[in-house]
């Protein structure tokens, strides 16, 4: 499963839609019941299914899908 | 008799020549802006009042609107006003169970929605006989029987609709879903008569004049973005910006600086967010057009008054008032010196009191029961099929608003907290039970209860003590899923912080959750006198 397949996996999950699909330009705008609560469940799937970990002052910092998913790219090399 | 609120808030604006006016500067999430003119909405609440009437929709139906903030959602408003139908707004963002009490409890007959928030409707319809419609604002074609296409629809309407421009003002109009401690939410019934006060109010606290930028930061499900965000600067011919975008501290402060905003409303918990942003970030308001700040929802403690002021330079307004009271009851406002922490003082004709538990009236600077003179405007008529919930809220003609505070002796009002389990997490009043019945749905999870405690952020937030099946152990998958599901079937709002596994919940000997032994147990404090333990 590549990243974007199992990012998709986590955000129907986390947003209970199994219609969400994902793009590079999806915001936080774009999905329904992602705000600043939800995007803590988020976050937080996301460390368990790829296994790494956001400092704080990254969390609250993705303009959008794409940045997020570079951020995973970028964590996923260091490990 | 007084106006329709539709008729208050629009047609009556077409009638005096200000039919092309841009009374809502609409802002997307990525800045774009679209000014939207009284016309605007007119003709489209002419249509969709055209298509509920169609559907056999009359007064007294209950018509709920489930969308994010948008257009459409205040032209649909505005349609079930005109039919003197009730409407019900409800936020978007509220899960399944959270949306079956409400539609549920509202015997809603149709829902007016988007295409992506459909599937939480058609998972509860089974359970919902009253419903007959689900209307999409979003789609172009009929789905069914059932879901069919209001753009559609509204493209077959006429865009003139004939109705009372008068009405008693009796005559229900809308229904505000608030948690109670105990029990399913409960829907505050107001009136048309609602809107004198909601534009008095306006006037007295809020003062807009003529070439204001006005600013409503909340959403129109919330009390205070349907009377202040739509109702009354409608009502009072108010140039206001609406932005459809999620919380951004970038955006929120370009909007500040670039629409040219002289008088924003917003909420304590929004100053708090914007207060743990970089100091750089404020460069671009150093010189802005603001003129004042109101603030509502919790408590705006001085430490953030006190850096709001500083920050942008003018004074912030602190302001009390319910989901029942409908409109202000007491303000902070210009005129009046502003003592840091307090709610203010009451606003005219209102007549607030602090009372003991025995119903006696307690001396300056005691700690009491607030209550209202029952008999102002905007005061809720009855929870929805709920009349014995709304007798309890009562004692004689004081209306008992759940909040403990006192009275200074100049005369100011200061929140204390509330006198129930009803926990405020930012702004938002969230009932436990509510997710205590969520978490218990959860397999592993055999009790649980929930408590508020202080947070820097939020006010209060919600912690989840948990005790699972079979000694099953809690971990993080388990918290996930928790999390999840609370999030999903509640409402993001609604999700607990944290999760505390413990042995056993404290109850007493009729099974009441001792929520304060759960507090000191979290705050690691004595419990006190646990003889009523079970």
């Amino acid at each position: 499963m590549d990243i974007t397949e199992e990012l998709t996996a986590v955000f129907r999950e986390v947003f209970d839609d199994g219609t969400i699909v994902l793009s590079d330009e999806l915001t936080a705008n774009d999905v329904d019941s992602w705000d600043s609560l939800s995007h803590v469940n988020l976050i937080i799937a996301i460390e368990m299914a790829f296994d790494i970990e956001f400092k704080q002052s990254e969390i609250l910092n993705f303009a959008n899908v794409g940045e997020l998913k570079k951020s995973i790219i970028n964590k996923l090399e260091k490990k | 008799m007084v106006e329709n609120i539709a008729y208050a808030c629009l047609t009556k604006w077409c009638e005096k020549g200000k039919a092309d006016k841009s009374v809502i500067r609409w802002i997307n999430s990525d800045l774009t802006e679209t000014d939207f003119s009284y016309l605007h909405f007119e003709a489209e609440s002419n249509q969709i009042a055209n298509t509920l009437q169609k559907m056999g929709i009359h007064n007294g139906d209950v018509v709920s609107v489930f969308l994010p903030r948008s257009p459409i959602l205040i032209s649909s408003l505005f349609g079930i006003l005109k039919l003197e139908a009730m409407s019900c707004v409800l936020f978007s963002t509220l899960g399944e169970e959270a949306l079956l009490d409400r539609l549920g409890n509202s015997e809603t007959k149709i829902v007016i929605t988007k295409n992506s928030l459909v599937r939480k409707i058609m998972a509860i319809k089974d359970s919902l006989p009253n419903l007959e419609r689900i209307l999409v604002v979003d789609t172009e074609e009929h789905k069914n029987d059932l879901v069919l296409s209001l753009a559609k629809l509204m493209e077959e309407a006429e865009g003139i609709f004939a109705y009372s421009h008068q009405t008693d003002s009796e005559t229900p109009a809308f229904l505000q879903y608030t948690s109670g401690s105990t029990g399913k939410p409960k829907g505050a019934l107001h009136v048309h008569g609602a809107i004198l006060d909601i534009i008095q109010s306006f006037k007295e606290i809020l003062q807009v004049e003529e070439g204001d930028i006005y600013w409503c930061t909340a959403d129109p499900a919330w009390i205070t973005g349907l009377s202040y965000g739509v109702f009354a600067p409608m009502a009072t011919v108010t140039t206001q910006i609406q932005y459809s975008g999620a919380y951004n501290a970038d955006n929120w402060l370009q909007i500040l600086k670039d629409k040219e905003v002289t008088v924003w409303y917003t909420a304590p918990t929004a100053l708090r967010m914007l207060m743990q942003e970089e100091n750089e970030k404020f460069a671009i308001i150093q010189s802005n057009c603001l003129k004042r700040i109101y603030s509502v929802g919790e408590p705006l403690n001085p430490e953030i008054y006190f850096w709001g002021k500083k920050t942008f330079g003018q004074e912030i307004y602190d302001n009390w008032f319910q989901s029942e009271t409908g409109s202000i009851m007491i303000s902070n406002r210009p005129g009046l010196e502003v003592k840091p922490g307090s709610m203010g003082k009451p606003r005219s004709g209102i007549k607030p009191t602090i009372i003991s538990d025995d119903q006696r009236p307690v001396a300056a600077g005691e700690h009491g029961n607030l209550a209202v003179q029952r008999g102002w405007n905007s005061m809720f008529r009855s929870y929805y099929k709920r009349e014995d919930a709304y007798a309890e809220k009562f004692w004689g003609e004081l209306y008992i608003t759940g909040d403990l505070a006192y009275q200074d002796e100049d005369g100011y009002f200061w929140y204390v907290s509330r006198s129930d389990d009803v926990i405020n997490t930012a702004g938002h009043l969230v009932g436990p039970f509510e997710v205590e019945s969520a978490l218990l749905e959860i397999e592993e999870i055999g009790d649980a209860a929930v408590i508020g405690v202080d947070d820097e952020l939020l006010h209060k937030k919600i912690i989840a003590f948990v005790v699972t099946r079979n000694n099953l152990a809690w971990d993080k998958h388990l918290e996930l899923k928790s999390r999840i599901y609370i999030s999903n079937k509640v409402s993001t709002v609604a999700t607990p912080a944290e999760f505390i596994p413990i042995e056993k919940i404290p109850k007493n000997q009729s099974g009441k959750i001792l929520r304060r032994v759960l507090r000191a147990l979290y705050e690691g404090k004595d419990p006190g006198d646990l003889s009523t333990m079970e």
